[in-house]
């Protein structure tokens, strides 16, 4: 595995996922809807997957002493370190925002710790929805991602307007912190374990799918 | 009796226009076979089945007598699959593909890689795109070379290659058939299978018609050229029979229709005569 993700790295690894990882940067603007700046690994992870098949590299991976299943996890881990790194990038931002005292986000859910919970969820869920579509025509990217993303922004749409409607995100989560901290807390360790349960459903889903595709 | 390296059993793959119908074969150690057949006579399907690159709807492939399906990991160590050229990552450096290529194999030979470099003319600092598709190819050869492979699964390697390259290639294929390294390979060039193979199996319609020893198969059958005359007279003897520049050309079997005179066939005119019956038959 660790020689398959060294070479996700080396060959599959498009420029624009390290590009995508400075956008963590708009966690300063005073108001934005705060869920796409991290949405913008999933961006990066999609023009890594145009690249690929560009490169024909499902052709290359499956060429070498690889599992098809292993190919697929050693994917599924690459899009869970980028996504994990764009979150990374933007927790520096968050903290300065406060240090900066920006101010509580007017458009949607502010910056705290439990949008960062919120965020796992969102990823997680890109993750289920994109790699068994991904796997299932490898030759068609585009439309798989068109898909999914429709859905994460349906997704991230509702979980904006709960942060307006919703006593609990409205009154509890959408605060600044460390107002409500163990709430919080609470939900980015519930956003981390759906995060991970998303993601191992999506690549199991993904492997059975891949085992019988034809390339 | 040597061992058998690959063994294919029933092997079955259903396309909307296309079907392979119970293919089976076997190859053993430290031999070279030829995998002919027309365009679209399922080649290639059978060699991506065995590999599971497309999924076979029944069958069985074992390789070094272990079923694929549980070990594929162990035997991709052990085999090499060349499917035309280096088509991937046609941006990246030669040097780049191969640092990540060599990583997945133990038993990498860099000896081996850097001769076979330098006997293909290979410069590493290129990209695949820059090279022509006899490159690419003499490229995907190079990195199948240096892994000590014991089994080379080549779809069409010698395609795209010049007469000198080609005939390099049969060179190499003979000697890695000395070192015990076993060789399938799909052509259209019957010309390189009767410089070097030592079997050959031949599938039609997506069905295998024969897997014989090449010598087998040259003992089997004589070209002979004919007049339109003689080609009527001796018709129900004749295999395959077609016009020529001057007359008509058959197959006949060995021993048929001496008086005809006749020369030993090569596997080009074999083919061909088999193919036409299989036509005018259908």
């Amino acid at each position: 595995m660790a020689k398959l993700l060294k070479k996700e790295f080396a060959l599959f690894a498009h420029p624009t996922s390290w590009m995508f990882l400075a956008f963590g940067a708009m966690m300063l603007i005073p108001g934005y809807p705060m869920y796409l700046p991290i949405f913008f690994a999933s961006l990066g992870l999609f023009y890594a997957c145009l690249s690929a098949r560009e490169n024909n590299d499902l052709y290359y991976t499956l060429l070498l002493p690889v599992r098809k299943r292993d190919a697929v996890r050693a994917r599924a881990l690459y899009f869970v370190i980028m996504e994990l790194l764009q979150l990374a990038v933007c927790v520096p931002f968050a903290i300065l925002r406060g240090v900066l005292k920006i101010g509580p986000n007017a458009a949607g859910m502010d910056v705290n710790v439990a949008l960062f919970g919120l965020a796992l969820v969102v990823a997680g869920a890109f993750n289920a929805l994109f790699l068994p579509r991904l796997y299932k025509n490898p030759a068609a990217v585009g439309k798989p991602f068109l898909i999914v993303s429709v859905c994460v922004f349906l997704f991230i749409f509702a979980l904006e307007a709960c942060s307006f409607v919703l006593p609990f995100f409205r009154d509890v989560l959408d605060t600044p912190d460390p107002q409500h901290l163990p709430a919080k807390l609470a939900v980015l360790a519930v956003g981390a374990a759906l995060f991970v349960l998303l993601t191992v459903l999506g690549t199991r889903r993904a492997e059975a799918i891949f085992e019988k595709v034809d390339l | 009796m040597a061992e058998k390296v690959l063994e294919l059993r029933g092997l079955c793959k259903e396309y909307p226009s296309f079907r392979l119908k119970d293919a089976g074969f076997s190859l053993s150690r430290g031999r070279i076979m030829g995998f002919i057949g027309r365009n679209g006579a399922g080649k290639t399907t059978t060699l991506k089945s065995m590999l599971n690159i497309v999924h076979p709807s029944a069958g069985t492939v074992a390789f070094f007598g272990l079923a694929f399906a549980e070990h594929e990991q162990e035997i991709k160590r052990r085999i090499a699959f060349v499917s035309g050229g280096a088509n991937y990552y046609p941006n990246k450096k030669l040097s780049a593909i191969t640092a990540v290529t060599r990583s997945f194999y133990d038993n990498w030979d860099e000896a081996a890689y850097r001769r076979y470099l330098k006997l293909f003319a290979l410069d590493e600092s290129k990209t695949p795109k820059a090279l022509s598709a006899g490159m690419q190819v003499k490229y995907a050869l190079a990195l199948a070379l240096s892994h000590r492979a014991e089994l080379l699964i080549l779809d069409e390697p010698t395609s795209g290659l010049d007469p000198v390259s080609r005939d390099e290639l049969c060179g190499v294929f003979l000697d890695l058939a000395d070192e015990g390294v076993s060789i399938l390979f799909s052509t259209h060039i019957t010309e390189d299978l009767d410089k070097c193979a030592d079997d050959v199996t031949y599938i039609r319609n997506g069905e295998i018609v024969f897997s014989l020893p090449l010598g087998e198969l040259r003992e089997k059958y004589r070209t002979v050229e004919l007049t339109a005359e003689q080609a009527e007279r001796y018709k129900s003897s004749l295999i395959g029979c077609k016009r020529a520049k001057e007359g008509f050309t058959a197959l006949v079997e060995r021993g048929a229709c001496e008086e005809l005179g006749g020369h030993a066939s090569d596997l080009e005119e074999i083919m061909v005569h088999l193919d036409r019956e299989a036509r005018d038959d259908g």
